[in-house]
């Protein structure tokens, strides 16, 4: 073993995140690190990278006892840690962005020598297309994190640690951060990776250690579960039903039609309904229009032409505010931008778009914001003794329940969520997805856009399939599978066939 | 990678700073204590600081640039940054209510012009900034506007208007021994955190000061906003200037430029004002009891340094100390207060 923690204990206040916590990894391993939001990976992964150096317990390089008081000794050690948000400067070239820290370049050197020394980083990610000179902005999201590791591997680090990288990708670019972590390890590499996405823990990690409530279960090998005994063994009771069960649909005519809605950013204008007590998928790729759409209805992003029916009238939205009086909820899939008022207590962030029901001439009336949110935070099973926190302390779990929570507080008829579980545990998922379907259930409507395929296949009753902006196909209940969903959103015109562009 | 770079990562404890952030409660015993320390150096080594006569000083004192520290904070709060143009808008409006009362008008209709012109003056602010102006260039295009039709107006000179006169009663007068423009400020400092505290308007504040695309998304849209708070800004200034205006029976548009606290300008002792009180400079985060606290702190160190002969030299540097030691001390406790996950 390279790398072994043993015993770690690290507590914030009255919280025990880690209770002697284990955790070691061979030469050329991956190593699988799950649990649910908040059984303390976050916590693990900072003590590694030297982010937090507040624990108790014994960390070992090589056998040699080791503490990092800051990343950068860490780094020097050989750990390097990819950050879930980007640290790469946008405007900069992909030879520079690789180079950007250390001291690996003489004091000048040009962009022709540059591009030159990042080749071999960039080949070793499986970049090796990607010209250096170009600007980052210029790649996807998903070659913009290969990038991100490129940088990491021009300091030669031993250990990897990769923090959920494929949270904010589509199904393409996650494949190949797959690839690269596999070339990786053929190269002698030492990957930690972390992820709530099951199929890839299964695909590409050799063992899998499982943190539950900040205790560690002893590492074993992957062929030595299934999903099913993984997943029982993060939540430490069985999951029965992912996805809740699907009712019978009554309603005959369209809770809300879409007329012929263009949003700015797609290739087309879009026309479907959804009816009553129904949970519409949008299907589609990142960029596909699927969830410009959603925002587009919801009154946060701009449109070319087009409305929307809806109690007998037509009309769009021209804010959030409008959506809001209406009784159309949008919630995006950022909600660190627009979801969440981190700095303000979780009981504000609940009542947020209500004010105009918790106050009588303009006075809030504490009583009834404390019973709304109470509400609210019971139905997602929010800690209710945590209401005065802030918001910006929570998992992201618990984050992603609360953004979404605070919609119910308008009463509204139709949700419309643009990934509704981005960085979610399996636990808090399955939460999410029947309160869901319980609001449907009440003869209202969700619509909702994902990129996770089984979201998509196991929660919508209908499904909606969107391909770089243009709306291609519906599938009807019985006829819902993944391979159909992939193939609209990956090749709808076929393998070979040109596709029309705007 | 070698053994000696492993050994680099060397064995460290806790330092000081860490430990003390990590308990919140250590450190208010620490910003009480500090404020227990001010008392006591004051106390033993300036005779009269401990005079019921002199702490009336100390808030009368606080109270001009606390008013209008407070309405700033509501555009601090709401995450619109500072309102370059404080003093200015005060210029104006003392030129303004003194002119009104030298030519007759009283002091009731006076007041009505005054405030008038700086709802106007505010809410044309408020609405630049509000469809995305940079609050920092519009208010200092603001400031050189309001500044030079103030001094266009006045001619560049002194206005003044004869006692007895309708005003005396805010300027000098005192109600149960305290002078009424102390009460008046006890009085905006208890409502202006009522408003903030118990009222929709005042949770819509932090909201949009704490994210404004959030704010947006759920419906509380920063234009309307900016103008709310640019008005509540500048109505603190034009108050001010009616008080000052009234002490002294004249106006002249340099008077907020130079007669005000140490630092003699009394936008940066404004802004000093919200800062030492502990605001979040980005919004969402203080209240205007922090604020009021910072001038009353300000106005006790700045006695005690008039107690003890300092000229202003030494008091302007002192206000500059507190800013940049209020800055460390709240943006550890933040720090702190967010360490967990």
């Amino acid at each position: 073993m390279i790398l072994k923690l043993s015993a770690i204990n690290r507590s914030f206040g009255a919280i025990q995140a880690l209770k002697k916590t284990d955790f070691e990894i061979g030469e050329s391993e991956v190593m699988g690190l799950v649990g649910e939001n908040g059984a303390g990976k976050s916590t693990l992964v900072k003590i590694i990278g030297g982010f937090d150096d507040g624990y108790s317990g014994e960390y070992t390089l090589d056998g040699a006892p080791v503490r990092f008081s800051n990343p950068s000794r860490a780094e020097k050690a050989g750990i390097a840690i990819a950050q879930q948000e980007l640290s790469l400067i946008p405007a900069m070239s992909v030879a520079e962005n690789i180079f950007l820290v250390g001291d690996t370049v003489p004091l000048f050197s040009t962009k022709k020598s540059l591009a030159l020394k990042a080749k071999p980083y960039l080949e070793e990610v499986g970049l090796d297309k990607v010209d250096p000179s170009i600007s980052v902005n210029r790649l996807s999201i998903g070659e913009q994190q290969l990038v991100e590791v490129a940088s990491l591997l021009a300091h030669d680090p031993r250990v990897l640690i990769l923090d959920e990288p494929t949270a904010a990708l589509g199904e393409s670019d996650s494949v190949r951060i797959l690839e690269m972590v596999e070339r990786l390890a053929a190269n002698g590499k030492s990957v930690i990776y972390v992820s709530h996405r099951l199929d890839e823990i299964f695909k590409i990690c050799h063992r899998i250690t499982v943190l539950r409530d900040g205790i560690s279960q002893e590492p074993r090998k992957v062929s030595e579960f299934n999903v099913h005994s993984l997943v029982e063994s993060m939540l430490g009771r069985e999951l029965e039903n992912m996805f809740p069960e699907r009712m019978e649909l009554t309603g005959t005519a369209p809770l809300l039609e879409v007329c012929g809605l263009w949003p700015d950013a797609t290739v087309e204008p879009f026309n479907f309904e959804v009816y009553p007590g129904e949970i519409l998928g949008l299907a589609g790729q990142l960029g596909s229009g699927s969830g410009d759409i959603l925002s587009a209805m919801g009154g946060a992003s701009g449109t070319r032409e087009g409305n929307i029916r809806y109690k007998g009238k037509e009309f769009l939205p021209k804010s959030p505010k409008e959506a809001i009086k209406a009784g159309i909820a949008y919630c995006s899939n950022d909600r660190k931008l627009d979801g969440l008022f981190l700095g303000r207590p979780i009981k504000e962030n609940l009542t947020s778009p209500a004010l105009g029901r918790i106050s009588t001439y303009g006075i809030l009336n504490k009583g009834s914001e404390e019973r709304l949110a109470l509400g609210n935070a019971k139905k997602f099973t929010v800690d209710v003794t945590r209401m005065g926190t802030e918001a910006g302390l929570l998992s992201g779990g618990n984050q992603q329940k609360v953004a979404l929570g605070k919609w119910l507080s308008i009463e509204p008829n139709i949700i419309l969520v643009n990934e509704p579980t981005r960085g979610v545990d399996v636990g808090a998922r399955a939460e999410i997805y029947g309160k869901l379907r319980e609001f449907a259930n009440e003869g209202k409507a969700v619509i909702f856009a994902s990129t996770d395929i089984q979201e998509i296949t196991g929660l919508s009753d209908r499904i909606i399939t969107f391909y770089r902006g243009m709306q291609i196909g519906e599938i009807v209940l019985e006829d819902i599978s993944a391979t159909k969903v992939l193939e609209q959103i990956t090749h709808p015109f076929g393998v070979h066939q040109e596709v029309k562009t705007a | 990678m070698s053994k000696r770079l492993i050994a680099n990562a060397r064995v460290t404890g806790l330092g000081f700073v860490d430990r003390l952030v990590r308990d919140y409660s250590a450190l208010v015993v620490c910003l009480i204590g500090l404020f227990l320390v001010v008392f006591i150096v004051g106390m033993a080594t300036a005779p009269n600081f401990l005079t019921i006569f002199n702490f009336k000083t100390i808030i009368r004192d606080a109270a001009l640039v606390g008013i209008m520290a407070i309405g700033l904070t509501f555009v601090t709060l709401s995450g619109n940054f500072f309102l370059l143009s404080m003093k200015e808008t005060a210029a104006l409006c003392i030129i303004c209510f003194a002119t009104s009362m030298s030519s007759g008008y009283g002091f009731e209709i006076s007041f009505l012009l005054t405030m008038v012109l700086a709802i106007i003056a505010g809410a044309a602010q408020g609405a630049l900034i509000g469809i995305g102006g940079n609050p920092i260039v519009v208010t200092l295009g603001a400031a050189g506007l309001l500044f030079g039709l103030g001094s266009w107006w006045s001619d560049n000179l002194v206005v003044s208007f004869r006692r007895p006169h309708g005003a005396e009663w805010l300027g000098t007068g005192s109600f149960l021994g305290l002078p009424n423009i102390t009460i008046a400020f006890i009085l905006i400092a208890i409502s202006a955190e009522c408003v903030l505290r118990y009222t929709n308007f005042g949770r819509q504040v932090y909201l949009i000061g704490a994210n404004r695309a959030a704010g947006k998304a759920t419906g509380h849209e920063n234009f309307p906003m900016a103008i709310k708070v640019c008005i509540i800004a500048s109505v603190c200034s034009a108050f001010v200037a009616i008080a000052f205006s009234a002490q002294v029976s004249s106006a002249h548009v340099n008077y907020f430029s130079s007669e005000f606290g140490s630092s003699g300008d009394m936008t940066i002792m404004v802004i000093a004002t919200v800062m030492v009180g502990g605001n979040s400079i980005m919004g969402g985060f203080g209240s205007t009891l922090r604020t009021s606290s910072g001038a009353i702190f300000i106005s006790t160190v700045d006695n005690m340094m008039v107690l003890h002969g300092f000229n202003s030299g030494p008091r302007v540097l002192a206000v500059g100390l507190m800013i940049v030691f209020s800055i460390i001390v709240f943006a550890l406790v933040r720090r702190g207060s967010r360490a967990q996950e």
